[in-house]
């Protein structure tokens, strides 16, 4: 039976899972009241989010031109973060599907995703969505897919994922003008992870892509990369419902379970081979996930007698749960003196951070507070040696410092013309480098910019946003690390530094962000019975300062019988939270301050 | 020992049984049962004051007998305006309940005869503003407290007044029917500060009821004034200073401004319509009322209260000395040897429900709190704390006592609070920043 392995991509919102749902429904994989919104997309948050986390694999089947066809539909997450399990999900396709919203066009990650396919080499078939809303305009944006992508406009295939409407002749192009599977080039057993994930009762399901050799149940695998070895002990296809099989050949994909207890075990990216008849080399293209964004995670209240928050065992716990099934967040115990007990962890990117707080507050029905994102630096020191710190307290003294390298990612805006302008300058003051622009149509450009992660990973997007009233996407990639004048810039309050306030930012910059922090720490910080100098410095050199006024009256005028309970309870109050302020330099600092301190936007 | 008391706390989804583990025959165990069990408030909501003290006589078998020194306060609800600064329970009442309401408060006062054994020293009646309501009805009210409650010889009687309502004849009625002090509501000479404070009387009015009251044989009066409205420069508060000792009252309370949440003047500023001033300016007028009026032959006793010898307000010396006292008439307060309660506010539930109003807000103060409410009033006054009394007070909370202590030694130190003639008192820096030395303490 011929295969077709394909994957579907769009930018987010575009219709991708309400596609992929319909074309299981109109292979008959799914009887319509079976057919929950969404189908692919297991978790609750994804489906609120609209997004595509954990990639899985579905096998239908479908008739054409008198043929049967197998075709595996591999799922792919949607978001840039995951680029490389989105470019792992691709390599083990011949084709995508390039779903484009037809009231919308292209957008930012309609371009990420297209080159990446092509990057693997994927045929691509472009699908112009929604066709049924009034607002749709399939011309115009098969127009953009031809001047963007180069896809001849006449190849779009409309349709409709939510009447179904253009489906067939959808599945009639997969079977006609996708490609089928390369041959073999070995005997020997190689299959590609492109996905897994952790079940709370069959341990690992790993999801895998035959191209060469076979597999069956009994079988000892190993895993290339990690050395790891274990046994087959179910395997099977989801159509879409799991269906169990003895052995699955090239070509085809599938999942198995294997007495996997830790998702650590298991790499996206890593070969599958026999134990006992071992092929030579793995497939091409395995990295180690790369965590380029880190922040800290406390959780929300206090016990102020021992300092240690209550519910940090209750947050260590969600985290150790949440990390069996995404192994690609990193996390160590972190102490904060602000902030108490808590983890330092590190995310892909900025979308990957935002699910996995969700996901602790939601799963683990916790309060966590998070402190703003920062990026991992690459320092490089005098002796030759490089250290990486994902923490400006981290910092070695500068003395023993030759220079501090930042990542940079490259970044891709889609946006009105009217906006460019706007978005230049804003790029232009978050220190980046102008690559070039293009136009999608005659109303919408590309712009292409180098800009520091760490100028990315607040507020940029809200603000791209907000510029573009909304229509304005981006996506962006990392790299490489570049050194730049980058400087440690000290807080100290009443003449004592605090460490968890420190901050590494561009020379630049450094005068204006340090305004802005202690203008914040002035306004949460309580008046005291003396002055407080706020100061911010580069090594020992003072760049701006502040000061908080002595307080000379703060007495209750009236307190007569109706307000005794009231004043006392008051006190009380502001005793207990007295003590849970930290005291530096004789100045009581509240925790909103640190927070605030924390959160950089302006 | 420790001994357990079972209640059924009711939710509205389902119940569930709440053991509480508490010391045997202690005040705190009577403290928890009260303020912790959501089911007992509740309860204490729909009854009255009899009920509250039934359930402490016979489920924990305390006595509450008052201090020797005891005062009583009525509230009058009714105002014509709301000043903006207010944070009192007050009605502006179209409805005319006012001989409802008298007729409501006279017999609560009857049924409250059976509690109230000991002599009475002291009487205030606050508001709203008692000077609304009818010379007649003040006539029956002051007649009723006569006849029913035990008023010591040398009673304290204070009735407050708003400059504008005081007449000749409410002047009479009140100072035949026994009040022998008056406290009126003068914050400002200066019409613009006035406006702003949303008082609506003429400056010239406060002059003119002193003189009423004086002719009717009151010689008692007190002026209450504001200071640090916005607007107000240093010299607008000498200026309104100079105006009330002209006036030769024999008693000034002058508070400065305070911005009481779920007020109009609280909306306003939190809406940034008024700034309040400068605190150092606010510093140098608090500054400069101590020292004119301690040349003008005034004692500033407490915090806000100065008074020439031998006529400070007994009635509020109850406050402040942790002293009991008995409310009267919707949303007054009282205490009696730890308990607290306060009558419904609303002047609806109050008519309809006697003849002792319905409570709320019931708490039997636990040592530890008790002991710091006496540390906080008691530092207010500016004799301060006698140390035989501070050490009765500390040692009524023997867990907090030796933190106390070393926080008194600290703050002795630092010069915010000092000792004078056997007692501990705040410094006259400390004074200025009272909220923030007894914060230390609580």
């Amino acid at each position: 039976m011929p295969i077709r392995n394909f994957s579907i991509i769009a930018h987010i919102d575009h219709g991708k899972s309400t596609l992929a749902d319909r074309l299981l429904q109109a292979t008959k994989a799914v009887a319509d009241r079976d057919s929950r919104e969404q189908l692919l997309d297991a978790m609750d948050l994804e489906r609120e989010r609209g997004i595509t986390i954990k990639a899985s694999a579905v096998t239908v089947y479908h008739e054409c031109d008198g043929e049967r066809y197998q075709l595996n539909f591999i799922d792919t997450p949607g978001h840039v973060d995951f680029a490389y399990e989105v470019s792992r999900a691709l390599t083990a396709c011949e084709g995508a599907l390039l779903v484009v919203d037809s009231t919308q066009g292209v957008e930012a990650q309609t371009v990420a995703n297209a080159y990446l396919a092509v990057e693997n080499n994927l045929e691509l078939i472009p699908v112009v969505n929604k066709i049924d809303l009034p607002a749709a305009d399939p011309e115009r944006v098969a127009m953009e897919i031809e001047s963007v992508l180069g896809l001849p406009a006449e190849d779009c295939i409309y349709c409709s994922a939510k009447t179904g409407e253009g489906v067939v002749e959808l599945l009639d192009a997969i079977c006609r003008i996708l490609p089928p599977p390369r041959e073999p080039v070995t005997d020997k057993t190689r299959a590609l992870i492109f996905d897994s994930h952790y079940d709370d009762y069959r341990g690992v399901i790993v999801y895998f892509r035959l191209f060469d050799g076979s597999l069956k149940v009994g079988d000892k695998i190993r895993m290339m990369g990690t050395g790891r070895t274990f046994t087959i002990s179910e395997m099977g296809r989801y159509t879409p419902t799991p269906t169990k099989v003895n052995s699955l050949g090239p070509a085809e994909v599938g999942y198995l379970i294997a007495s996997i207890k830790t998702l650590e075990d298991v790499r996206v990216g890593d070969t599958i081979t026999l134990e006992r008849d071992q092929a030579d080399e793995p497939l091409p293209g395995y990295k180690e996930p790369q965590q380029m964004v880190f922040c800290d995670f406390y959780p929300a209240t206090v016990t102020a007698d021992t300092g240690k928050r209550g519910d940090y065992e209750d947050l260590r716990d969600a985290i150790e749960r949440l990390h069996i099934n995404d192994a690609s967040f990193t996390y160590e115990p972190q102490h904060s003196d602000a902030l108490g007990f808590g983890f330092r962890c590190g995310f892909l990117g900025l979308l990957h951070m935002d699910i996995v707080q969700e996901r602790l507050e939601r799963e683990g029905g916790l309060e966590i507070v998070q402190t703003a994102p920062t990026v991992s630096y690459q320092v490089e020191m005098s002796d030759g040696s490089m250290l990486e710190i994902h923490n400006p307290s981290d910092l070695p003294d500068l003395s023993k410092i030759k220079a501090i390298h930042e990542p940079i990612v490259k970044v891709e805006v889609i946006c009105p013309n009217e906006n460019i302008g706007d978005l230049m300058k804003l790029c232009d003051a978050r220190r980046g480098v102008y690559k070039g622009q293009r136009y999608v149509s005659d109303t919408r450009q590309i712009l292409d910019y180098e800009l520091p992660l760490a100028e990315i990973i607040y507020d940029f997007y809200d603000k791209l946003k907000s510029m573009t009233r909304g229509y304005g996407t981006m996506d962006y990639e990392v790299i490489g690390y570049r050194p730049d004048r980058l400087s440690k810039v000290s807080i100290l309050i009443n003449g004592q530094p605090v460490e968890a306030l420190s901050l590494i930012c561009h020379r630049d910059y450094a005068e204006q962000r340090s305004r802005i922090i202690l203008k914040k720490l002035k306004e949460q910080i309580d008046r005291h019975q003396f002055e407080i100098p706020l100061q911010a410095a580069i090594g020992g050199k003072v760049i701006a300062r502040e000061s908080i006024k002595a307080v000379r009256k703060n007495v209750t005028a009236k307190c007569y019988g109706g307000d005794i309970t009231r004043k006392r309870k008051l006190l009380e109050k502001q005793k207990e939270g007295k003590k849970r302020m930290k005291s530096v330099g004789n100045v009581n600092i509240p925790q909103e301050a640190f927070m605030a301190v924390l959160d950089q936007g302006e | 020992m420790i001994h357990s008391v079972r209640n059924i706390r009711r939710r509205a989804e389902h119940e569930t049984e709440v053991t509480v583990e508490m010391p045997e025959n202690s005040l705190a165990s009577l403290t928890q049962l009260i303020s912790t069990d959501g089911a007992i408030q509740e309860e204490n909501r729909q009854n009255s004051i009899r009920e509250v003290f039934h359930n402490l006589k016979h489920r924990r078998a305390v006595e509450l007998t008052p201090s020797q020194q005891f005062g009583i306060y009525l509230h009058i609800p009714f105002c014509f305006h709301k000043c903006h600064y207010c944070d009192f329970y007050s009605i502006v009442d179209t409805k005319d309940r006012q001989r409802a309401f008298a007729e409501r408060l006279e017999q609560e006062i009857r049924a409250a005869r059976e509690w109230l054994a000991q002599p009475v020293q002291t009487i205030f009646v606050g508001g709203g503003t008692p000077t609304l309501l009818a010379a007649d009805l003040w006539r029956n009210l002051l007649t009723t407290l006569a006849d029913s409650l035990p008023l010591a010889p040398q009673l304290e009687f204070t009735v407050e007044a708003n400059p504008e309502t005081v007449t000749a004849e409410l002047a009479g009625v009140l100072a035949a029917g026994g009040v022998n002090r008056v406290s009126i509501g003068a914050q400002s000479f200066d019409p613009a500060h006035l406006k702003t404070l949303e008082r609506q009387h003429e400056p010239a009015n406060v002059a003119r009821s002193m003189d009423r009251f004086r002719h009717a044989g009151i010689h008692d009066l007190n002026l209450d004034l504001i200071f640090g409205v916005p607007g107000q420069s240093l010299e607008d508060w000498r200026a309104d200073l100079e105006s009330a000792i002209a006036l030769k009252p024999t008693h000034l309370s002058c508070y400065g401004l305070t911005y009481e949440p779920n007020t109009a003047l609280t909306r306003r500023k939190t809406m940034g319509r008024v700034t309040p001033i400068d605190d150092s300016i606010e510093a140098d007028m608090y500054e400069h009322t101590i020292a004119r009026l301690s040349e003008a032959g005034y004692e500033h006793y407490e915090i806000s209260a100065w008074a020439r010898p031998g006529h400070r307000c007994q009635h509020n010396l109850l406050y402040w000395t942790n002293a009991d006292w008995w409310p009267f008439g919707p949303s007054a307060s009282g205490h009696l040897n730890g308990l607290r309660w306060k009558n419904v506010p609303r002047l609806t539930e109050y008519l309809d429900h006697g003849p002792l109003p319905r409570v709320q807000d019931v708490e039997f103060v636990d040592p530890a709190a008790r002991s710091g409410e006496a540390l906080m009033m008691g530092l207010r006054l500016r004799d301060g704390i006698p140390g035989e009394r501070l050490e009765r007070i500390l040692t009524e909370a023997p867990n907090v006592a030796s933190s106390r202590r070393a926080a008194i030694d600290r703050l002795v130190a630092q010069g915010s609070l000092e000792w004078r003639d056997g007692s501990l008192r705040l410094s006259d820096r400390g004074l200025l920043i009272a909220d923030s030395v007894l914060v230390e303490l609580i």
